[in-house]
């Protein structure tokens, strides 16, 4: 028999958690009275409808190169250019973070960036390989703006794009000797998956990908390049342009088809193979915790992929109302990420926040710093969330957001090495000065704002505030839990709430959940 | 930090635990003061070079025309190499790495690989760190090792990771290893302390995620004390750069002093993916690799513990043997292992790679990777190498 889905306040509550980062009993109950396809589909509707946050406004139209070098360029202000752009996108980078995540808090359709967080983690872009903070900031809105649209497009959208054409490599590969760092991720980890391809077509898609660069918009005067200049000392704009020269317009063979290939061809070849709509679908899967041991759903989600051509929305959908998804195993075992974790907490305790660098450092320290994934394959997530090192800063996010206080350990133990110190000894010790100096620099522009937090007790419970410790527990765990905590659990917490002075409790209480394992999940 | 009334408030709590017993006898507490689990045995350092360590810049065939023609642009002049062998010579900014060479500390594996390459970083790290080249697993071979030869050994954290990712080499069902990004993080005061340990209490349920959670909780809580203990005093033999890698070592240096019950250490040092302009960045990370593990040497030996520990670095794959046009190379296969500590057979294993003869334009591999692992498990760690690798093979002579 065709197992069904027992849809109630439950069942509604574990679809918000998932979808919306966490939901309140009151939204969850108000969700059950209506029947669930109608409320994925209007939540759905709300998520592609919804504003997207405001431009920056250091993003300029069009980019312009601060450390662009010419020939007329002496030693010393490059240098000093260097240091000037170096330090604007530093705090560019921050405040992008900021600027994400303060949305995250705000936004009335959380589904959109709960995509827009996953495609992040599809389509990574390293911001500690690639720190052009403008370029960054494309990228996303190119993930936002596809989140649920159409998977042909997003693909168009984020591979002709200044962030990943600098991170894998794409500007200025050459068909004299193509660069295959692009082609390999597209398809092991942005398409097919491994197993669908061979070191063929990656060869052959690196050839077809030859010939594109990042130029000025068209139109711009030329200025001449300085020859020997790293690539970001001359590129003269963001925007993508053809250099038919350095194309390799032979035929190519890619996946069984043949012909003179171009980046379209490839992305539609790729976009269209049957083994990316089942590895989008099986990724989708394991982000929103669906249990499918028999790649059921999988394949389900797979064939609609098909049938829509690789509408996102419409997968989506299947996911969401599907028996699997509700199923017991798929009910409290997700493993929050650090964004969900502190998102979920900061609109569920209703808090008065407003996102600033340390904020966004807390997700950063928990393994998840925005922006700025572990490597191209982004976030494993999963168990992967947790290991002693990353619990323990969970274990530190009361005193983050009830104390405002920042926990020594935020950041890695000191900084990377990113050039060869010279040979000589003090021409060394001043260079050692000098990144430490800068270092110190980053660290103090990063903590300035320090964390805007405040937690008010009766906004938690909607104002409703019971007396009783063992009844303020179980309104916090219904409020706080998706899983049925452990009975220890209830007692510990009521008998330390017993012992605090009443107008103490709620935030006692609080604090305390936030450091259980049964908080750790959705 | 809790508000002071609520502290005192735990502390009369923490007074009525005779209500819940035991809460204080948790595995944390006893083996933070348990000196019977002071760890005088061998120690493996485990040093990951991520992102596919280029082996023919590491360690130069300085004397191959070959290799000139394949890097005309990024190729190691002979004349700035460090030669070591009437073959190689090493990378210019690994200077304390030939002097460890010279002094008998050090050991080179070159071409070192498997059959089948694969190219992909997460395939070909994901086979270096189960040791399984043929098929995926999920078990990585220090893990295996853990769980073969070290279960009579009640600590929770026979390896150790510094850094963010959990490393596959401890994966197992029986994780027995750790990871944290900065020691410091382990502090909270007390009486939030002890309110977690009562919230992270073992009691199994029907959700193995909650489970997990728990017992990794349970876990961190009993580490904190440990890792405090072991770093209160600070004390340093050696002076380290003030970068991530050698500050990491300077960290795991101070843990093999204080006897920490910890076997095996795993730290990452990244970024060797040079598809571009490779000459500058590829010489800050060897300089940073070569400076960091000359620290260490130096510093455990100073402390009177060189001769306990080995050090062994691996990466998911070396580079392509010619440059691209971006003056930085694609991933290829064959790649070079260090080794190095008290106990190494030194000198270099294997012979210069033919770049006459290659596979598509990649090296073939000389010397099996687990043929390394063999002899780390079995002449240095004394374990059942066979057992924990699943094949017999034949332990390459680098330990004395």
């Amino acid at each position: 028999m065709k197992p069904t889905v027992t849809w109630d306040a439950a069942a509604a509550s574990h679809l918000l958690s998932r979808t919306e980062f966490s939901g309140t009993p009151m939204r969850a109950k108000q969700l059950a009275t209506r029947p669930l396809s109608e409320v994925v589909a209007v939540m759905i509707e709300e998520a592609k409808a919804a504003v997207p946050p405001p431009k920056p406004a250091w993003v300029k139209e069009p980019w312009v190169n601060t450390e662009r070098v010419y020939p007329e360029t002496t030693a010393m202000e490059r240098m000093e250019n260097h240091r000037k752009t170096g330090e604007r996108q530093t705090r560019e980078r921050n405040e992008l973070r900021c600027w994400w995540l303060d949305h995250m808090i705000r936004t009335p359709a959380p589904l959109r960036e709960v995509m827009t967080l996953f495609w992040h983690g599809h389509f990574t872009t390293e911001a500690k390989r690639m720190f052009v903070s403008q370029a960054l900031y494309t990228q996303n809105v190119a993930l936002r703006t596809h989140a649920l649209g159409n998977f042909r497009d997003l693909l168009g959208a984020v591979t002709l794009d200044a962030a990943m054409m600098m991170y894998l490599n794409i500007e200025d590969s050459d068909a004299k000797k193509p660069n295959e760092n692009f082609a390999r991720e597209l398809l092991e980890l942005f398409t097919v998956g491994i197993g669908n391809y061979t070191e063929r077509d990656i060869k052959e898609i690196a050839r077809a990908l030859t010939g594109w660069t990042l130029d000025a918009p068209p139109g711009t005067p030329k200025r001449p390049l300085v020859k020997d200049a790293p690539r970001s000392f001359c590129r003269d704009g963001l925007v993508p342009t053809f250099v038919k020269e350095k194309h390799d317009a032979g035929e190519k063979t890619v996946l069984g088809k043949t012909g003179q290939f171009g980046v379209k061809e490839v992305l539609d070849i790729v976009a269209a193979h049957p083994a990316t709509a089942r590895f989008i679908s099986a990724k989708l899967i394991t982000y929103f915790g669906a249990s499918d041991p028999r790649n059921e759903l999988r394949d389900r989600m797979a064939a609609k992929f098909g049938q829509t051509k690789g509408d996102i929305a419409a997968v989506l959908t299947v996911l969401l109302t599907s028996p699997e998804f509700f199923a017991k195993e798929s009910r409290g075992t997700l493993i929050k990420s650090p964004v969900h974790l502190l998102v979920g907490t900061c609109r569920l305790l209703s808090l008065d926040v407003t996102a600033t660098p340390s904020l966004a450092q807390v997700t950063a320290a928990m393994g998840q710093e925005l922006f700025n994934p572990p490597n191209v394959k982004g976030w494993p997530g999963g168990r992967d969330w947790i290991s002693s090192g990353t619990l323990a800063v969970r274990y530190h996010l009361p005193e983050i957001l009830f104390d405002g206080k920042e926990p020594a350990g935020f950041e890695p133990i000191a900084t990377d090495r990113n050039f060869a110190l010279p040979a000589d000894e003090k021409a060394r010790r001043e260079m050692i000065a000098r990144i430490r100096d800068f270092d110190k620099k980053r660290r103090e522009e990063r903590k300035k704002d320090g964390f805007k937090v405040s937690f008010e007790p009766a906004k938690v419970l909607d104002g409703a505030v019971p007396e009783k410790p063992e009844e303020l527990v179980a309104a916090l765990a219904a409020r706080l839990y998706l899983v049925t905590p452990r009975p220890d659990t209830l007692t510990t917490l009521t008998e330390i709430v017993r012992n605090a002075p009443p107008v103490e409790r709620v935030k006692l209480a609080c604090r305390l959940i936030l450091t259980t394992p049964e908080y750790q999940l959705a | 930090m809790l508000p002071q009334i609520d502290r005192r408030r735990f502390l009369s709590v923490g007074a009525l635990t005779a209500t819940v017993p035991g809460f204080l006898s948790q595995t944390g507490h006893v083996l933070a003061d348990d000196k019977s689990l002071a760890n005088k045995e061998r120690v493996l350092v485990v040093v990951q070079l991520a992102g596919g360590n280029d082996g023919l810049n590491t360690l130069v065939p300085y004397r191959d025309e070959a290799y000139y023609k394949a890097r005309p642009k990024i190729g190691i002049p002979r004349t700035q190499s460090l030669k070591i062998t009437d073959d190689f010579a090493l990378h210019p900014e690994t200077g304390e790495l030939r002097t460890l060479y010279d002094a008998g500390e050090l050991t080179i594996v070159t071409n070192v690989g498997y059959p089948n390459p694969n190219r992909s970083h997460f395939r070909a790290t994901e086979i270096w760190e189960t040791a399984y080249p043929d098929k995926p697993v999920h078990t990585g071979w220090i893990g295996r090792y853990f769980d073969a030869e070290c279960r009579g050994i009640p600590s929770p954290m026979l390896g150790l990771q510094l850094g963010e990712n959990p490393a596959m080499t401890f994966s197992h069902p029986k994780g027995r290893a750790v990871t944290l990004t900065n020691p410091s993080l382990f502090k909270w005061d007390d009486a939030t302390g002890k309110a977690m340990e009562r919230l992270n209490r073992v009691g199994p349920t029907d959700n193995p995620q909650l489970d997990f959670l728990q017992r990794t909780g349970n876990d961190t809580l009993s580490l904190s004390r440990k890792i405090q203990d072991a770093l209160k005093d600070g004390k340093s033999g050696a002076e380290y750069a003030p970068f991530n890698f050698s500050q990491s070592l300077k960290v795991v240096a101070q843990m093999i002093a204080a006897e920490v019950p910890t076997r095996v250490y795993y730290v990452s040092l990244g970024g060797f993916d040079t598809h571009t302009t490779q000459t500058g960045r590829h010489a800050g990370l060897l300089q940073e690799l070569s400076q960091g593990i000359s620290s260490f040497v130096a510093d455990l030996k100073a402390l009177g513990h060189l001769d306990r520990t080995l050090v062994m670095t691996f990466s998911e794959f070396g580079r392509r043997v010619a440059e691209n046009e971006q003056q930085g190379t694609d991933h290829g296969t064959a790649g070079v292992m260090f080794l190095a500590g008290g106990g190494v057979k030194a000198g270099v294993h294997g012979t210069r790679p033919d770049l006459s003869d290659l596979d598509d334009g990649d090296l073939k591999f000389q010397i099996d990777f687990r043929s390394v692992y063999a002899a780390v498990l079995k002449d240095w760690l004394g374990a059942d190498a066979k057992k924990v690798l699943g094949i017999d093979v034949k332990p390459l002579p680098v330990i004395s």
